[in-house]
């Protein structure tokens, strides 16, 4: 088991060097392998995991709750890498176009490198340090496009991540400091002797660093009222970079929230940490169903979605049952493939119609043989449809509520979850069941893709991409390598939501009890 | 009292003096420390990037100073080395990186000392020091509410941290470039070290290298996106960073 | 000599050492900031000799200035005097008179004098003078925060606001010299001592720039011996401020401390030392910075307020 943790961490971070070292075509190869990879080696965690939390080389931990995580990023790192296939034009021999395919594959990689080290990290500190290298990297992959709303964006979430972050680094150090009057100056805040020990720590120093936590990651989860970046960010990126912020990167800022929150529920006890928890998450949700309701570009309207269900995952938290924190850890997974599948979906809409607003993009389901429904099958799956993955890990956290007697906030989660499917769905509708248009004349051409094009014309305009010309559109896919990562997601939501697999329940249960449902 | 007769002798002054000094190293530590908060308080007030660069490193030079002092004060050694990294770090390496950063978006600017780029408008300059100044107080009293006890420093440090990070905020939301945004940045993160120093003096080194590492590479990739910033707008000001709404 | 001089006699010498010694110190500084400058500079005597000359000539009134005109150097000379009597110039120990007024009333009397010196200007209805006396009383105004901010710093480490007893403190260990708050008070009366005063950054205190002139202004229309208080009592003005920053806050050393005639005598060289050191200092500060436009005074009087305050919040938390 410690030689698969050790790939998991090499594997990545060689492959991001190889694709960059080597032509276009081939570095797509490479990360494409990287991601499956990466996925199986993932699954082979799983056995080991649900049995026992395990430690390689002083730095390395292995438990139950980090394998769920790293599940969710490594399916979407396979799944987008093998996407960016299609997305990308590659090998035209034009100078650029290499230029910007070497860059984005070597952005790739090392992106899900850090993503997949940060629940692998057995320390607090390093902990702060990996999820730091994420939003390094990340920013530098919302700028790739060159835009000014990439730069912008680009700007704009770098700032307000790093300053979120620099708090949540306070939030360490206090940790820290409680800590250290148990366990001696000098300990290197592992994170297992500081949880063993949580009852002694002193309360003050805790729920400080448990705040400060919370509102330091959460700047990355996108909580309110430090989520100000994540509409930008997720919109103006590279759509394969924006499913993996969506997906993953918000997911695993949550797992940090959720390892303080395991020592400050060991250590203040159950109260205090679910209610910060329900009323950062009860904004949330308010916010992004709110927000929903009322945007003209569909990539922002994913990522007002994301912020939509990082909210209810923290009101899962806050629920305190055992089944619907079974229900939070499915959701990770759940939400990791819907929204993966969502924005790969948005990603051939663009592609094909040229525009990244809604008003830009009618009859989806005529053009798109295939990837029209299967968009329209990740939206309806975001808004929480049956069979799919995340009805029952909603499902299961609104049990979850209910039996713990938080009607109140269950009510509330009901709803606002009902005006968010009202906004998503009012607006796919738009897209997808309309009847097809002719574009109005020629399209903004096809630009390379990595060129700084001086000033856009409109916000929101087409990503420098092979938009097709004026006419009428015809009916097609852009790439068979766009459709198939969608339709495994697909399956896998489908697998997730009729019956998830008997390892996979294994490994969420012993999660749960990690957590420490003290209901 | 005015009409009573005068004695002819001295006055004893006798009574006992109602606060005690504290010692001399808490008293110098806590003057590096206040010393850390004016150079935040300074960099709100200075227009010139040069002079927000050159803050920037007597801010740095000043928590290496108070990690020297701690370390022998305290005997920990590990802090010495944290200390010549923080010197090389943040007073040298930076502050060259920010000023080739200057030097290519803005070399006539840069020539001169560095864009006089104002603050946001909404507030004048007086009127920023005294908000600064309310949020700071805010800080102290906050952070002595919270009854931490260090034998590392003094815990008068640890209000002026949070004081630093506090007014570090007011300085990034004040101003309007690029630039100014970012040292507010790395002076907040100053401000963390400094909170480290009296809660975490012990911290392991390799966690403490870690740490600062991570801080280059945030540095270099802000250079980056600050080129791109100006590679598209050819400015640094953020004013008209108002595309995205909604 | 070792005899013991009688207490009213010490408390005499203190009025006549800042009275004698005020022009000689501004001589000096004046001295000191042409070397600086390169130049051979006025010899270190010069203002008496200025107040000799004008103490000779005619007095001329503008038409229409009334009696407060002519009364009001005097009575302003009289009040800087009156301070002195107040402060440890001399000597560490309280003498008689010392006890009729506090750190708040010796404020009181000077601002009493520099009321009467804007009334007289007021009264001359002369555009410049009555253009320094509004803005004199303005920055003095905006002062007056930062001020009370300094006497509750040593309200709050001695318990009293006497400025002996906050000289007394300082000089007993090495712990009160380095604390934050003493070093925060001290810098924040600094800056205003060279608000005051009129040095740079505030104010340029030789030359006549109309646009600029705060304290300079006022005495624009008086002449004659009326000219001759109004100059020395700004020197002795900026005498007692000095005296204040280093007898109370920075350098409350060479203080006699008994009544023996060879202390007095020691004591008395040593104020004159430490402020013309203190007048060096202030020669450096006006070589080295310019003056700050009138509406950036106020910018500067923000930064000594921060000074102050944080001064009052490192004692409120402890530690400071």
């Amino acid at each position: 088991m410690s030689v698969v943790a050790a790939l998991l961490l090499i594997v990545p971070f060689l492959a991001g060097l190889a694709s960059f070292a080597a032509p276009p075509r081939a570095g797509q190869a490479i990360t494409a392998v990287s991601g499956v990879a990466s996925f199986g080696l993932v699954l082979a965690l799983i056995p080991d995991a649900s049995q026992r939390a395990a430690s390689y080389f002083g730095f390395v931990r292995v438990d139950a709750l980090s394998v769920v995580f790293l599940l969710a990023t490594s399916f979407l790192y396979a799944t987008v890498a093998i996407y960016s296939i299609g997305y990308l034009p590659g090998g035209h021999g034009h100078d650029a176009s290499a230029r910007y395919t070497r860059r984005f594959s070597l952005g790739l990689n090392l992106f899900a490198w850090s993503m997949l080290a940060a629940p692998l990290m057995s320390n607090l500190a390093l902990l702060w340090v990996a999820i730091e290298v994420t939003t390094v990297i990340s920013a530098l992959l919302v700028a790739i496009e060159g835009t000014d709303g990439a730069a912008e964006a680009a700007w704009k979430y770098i700032l307000i991540a790093s300053a979120g972050l620099s708090i949540a680094l306070l939030g360490t150090i206090f940790m820290y400091y409680a800590g250290a009057q148990v366990l001696g100056p000098h300990y290197s805040m592992a994170f297992a002797p500081v949880l063993a020990s949580a009852r002694h720590l002193a309360v003050t120093p805790v729920r400080m660093a448990f705040v400060l936590a919370v509102l330091g990651f959460g700047t990355k989860v996108g909580l309110f009222p430090v989520h100000t970046w994540l509409p930008d960010a997720h919109s103006e990126a590279p759509t394969p970079v924006s499913a993996l912020l969506s997906g993953s990167l918000l997911a695993v800022s949550f797992y940090a929230i959720l390892r303080y929150y395991q020592i400050a529920v060991a250590s203040l006890g159950p109260r205090f940490p679910r209610d910060v928890l329900l009323v950062f998450g009860v904004a949330t949700l308010l916010l992004a169903a709110l927000y929903l309701l009322d945007q003209r570009d569909y990539k922002r309207l994913l990522a007002y979605s994301s912020m939509e269900h990082m909210g209810i995952l923290a009101i899962g938290v806050s629920f305190g049952a055992p089944i619907a924190l079974a229900g939070v850890l499915l959701h990770v997974l759940a939400h990791a493939a819907a929204k993966g599948n969502a924005f790969m979906g948005s990603g051939v809409l663009l592609r094909k119609f040229g525009s990244k607003e809604m008003r830009g993009v009618r009859g989806g389901l005529d053009l798109l043989p295939w990837s029209g429904p299967l968009f329209l099958a990740a939206v309806l799956a975001l808004c929480a449809m049956p069979p799919f993955g995340i009805f029952r890990s909603e499902f299961e956290i609104v049990a979850g509520g209910l039996a713990t007697s938080h009607n109140g906030p269950t009510v509330i989660l009901v709803i606002l979850v009902t005006v968010a499917f009202l906004g998503l769905t009012l607006s796919a509708n738009r897209m997808l069941l309309s009847r097809p248009r002719p574009r109005p004349g020629p399209g903004p051409g096809s630009a390379e893709p990595g060129s700084a094009e001086p000033g856009s014309a409109e916000p929101g305009s087409a990503e420098p991409g092979t938009a097709e010309p004026g006419g009428p559109l015809t009916r097609g896919e852009p790439s068979v390598w766009m459709v198939v990562p969608v339709a495994v997601g697909l399956v896998a939501l489908l697998v997730l939501g009729v019956h998830p697999p008997g390892e996979l329940t294994g490994l969420l249960a012993r999660a749960v009890a990690q957590l420490g449902s003290r209901a | 009292m005015y009409l009573a007769p005068f004695p002819l002798a001295p006055f004893p002054l006798a009574q006992a003096l109602p606060t005690q000094a504290p010692g001399v190293f808490t008293g110098g530590a806590n003057v590096i420390a206040v010393l850390i908060l004016l150079a935040e308080f300074g960099m709100l007030r200075q227009a010139l990037l040069r002079d927000h660069i050159r803050l920037y490193m007597a801010q740095s030079a000043l928590i290496a100073i108070l990690a020297v002092i701690v370390a022998a004060a305290r005997h920990i050694p590990d802090l010495y080395v944290l200390a010549a990294l923080t010197v090389a770090l943040k007073v040298i390496v930076i502050p060259l990186l920010l000023r080739r950063l200057l030097r290519e978006t803005d070399p006539v600017g840069a020539a001169a000392g560095g864009a006089d780029i104002a603050g946001s408008g909404g507030l004048g300059e007086a009127s920023t020091v005294l908000l600064a100044i309310v949020v700071a107080a805010f800080g102290f009293f906050a952070a002595s509410r919270l009854g931490i006890r260090s034998d590392a420093a003094p815990v008068t440090a640890l209000s002026v941290s949070l004081s630093v990070v506090l007014v570090a905020f007011v300085l990034m939301i004040h101003r309007r470039d690029v630039v100014s945004q970012a040292i507010g940045l790395f002076s907040l993160e100053n401000g963390i070290s400094l909170a480290a120093l009296v809660v975490a003096a012990s911290l392991p080194l390799i966690l403490e290298v870690a740490l600062l590492f991570d801080l280059l590479l945030a540095v270099v990739v802000f250079g980056l996106l600050i080129r791109i910033h100006h590679g598209r707008g050819r400015s640094l000001s953020t004013a008209d960073l108002t595309r995205l709404r909604g | 000599m070792s005899a013991a001089l009688p207490v009213p006699v010490i408390q005499l010498f203190q009025v006549l050492t800042i009275a004698l010694g005020a022009p000689g110190i501004s001589g000096f500084i004046a001295k000191v900031e042409a070397r600086l400058q390169g130049r051979r500079g006025p010899r270190v005597l010069q203002p008496y000799y200025d107040l000799a000359k004008l103490f000779r000539k005619e007095a001329l009134a503008p038409e229409g200035a009334s009696w407060v005109f002519l009364a009001a150097p005097l009575a302003a000379f009289t009040c800087y005097l009156t301070v002195p009597l107040l402060i440890p110039v001399l000597t560490t120990y309280g003498l008689p008179l010392g006890y009729m007024g506090d750190i708040l009333g010796g404020g009181f009397i000077l601002s009493l004098a520099s009321f009467l010196v804007a009334v007289a200007a007021s009264d001359t209805a002369s555009p410049y003078a009555q253009l320094g006396a509004s803005r004199a009383k303005t920055f003095s105004a905006i002062t007056e925060p930062v001020v009370l901010f300094v006497v509750f710093t040593v309200g709050l480490i001695t318990g009293t606001d006497l400025p002996y007893a906050l000289a007394a403190t300082v000089r007993s260990s090495a712990g009160q010299i380095i604390r934050p708050a003493h070093a925060l008070a001290a810098a924040a009366l600094f800056m205003v001592i060279l608000a005051e005063t009129g040095r740079i950054p505030v104010e340029t205190h030789t030359g006549t720039n109309e646009f600029g002139m705060i304290e300079e202004a006022r005495p624009f229309e008086h002449s004659g011996p009326y000219f001759a208080w109004l100059r020395w009592g700004s020197a002795a003005k900026q005498l007692i401020l000095y005296t204040i920053l280093i007898n109370v806050f920075v350098a409350p050393w060479g203080l006699a401390a008994s009544t023996q005639a060879g202390a007095v005598l020691l004591a008395i060289v040593a104020l004159l030392g430490k402020a013309c050191a203190l007048g060096v200092v202030v020669a450096v500060i006006d070589n080295s910075f310019a003056k700050l436009r009138l509406f950036k005074i106020t910018e500067f009087v923000s930064a000594a307020f921060l000074l102050a305050v944080l001064g009052v919040f490192t004692l409120y938390l402890g530690g400071g």
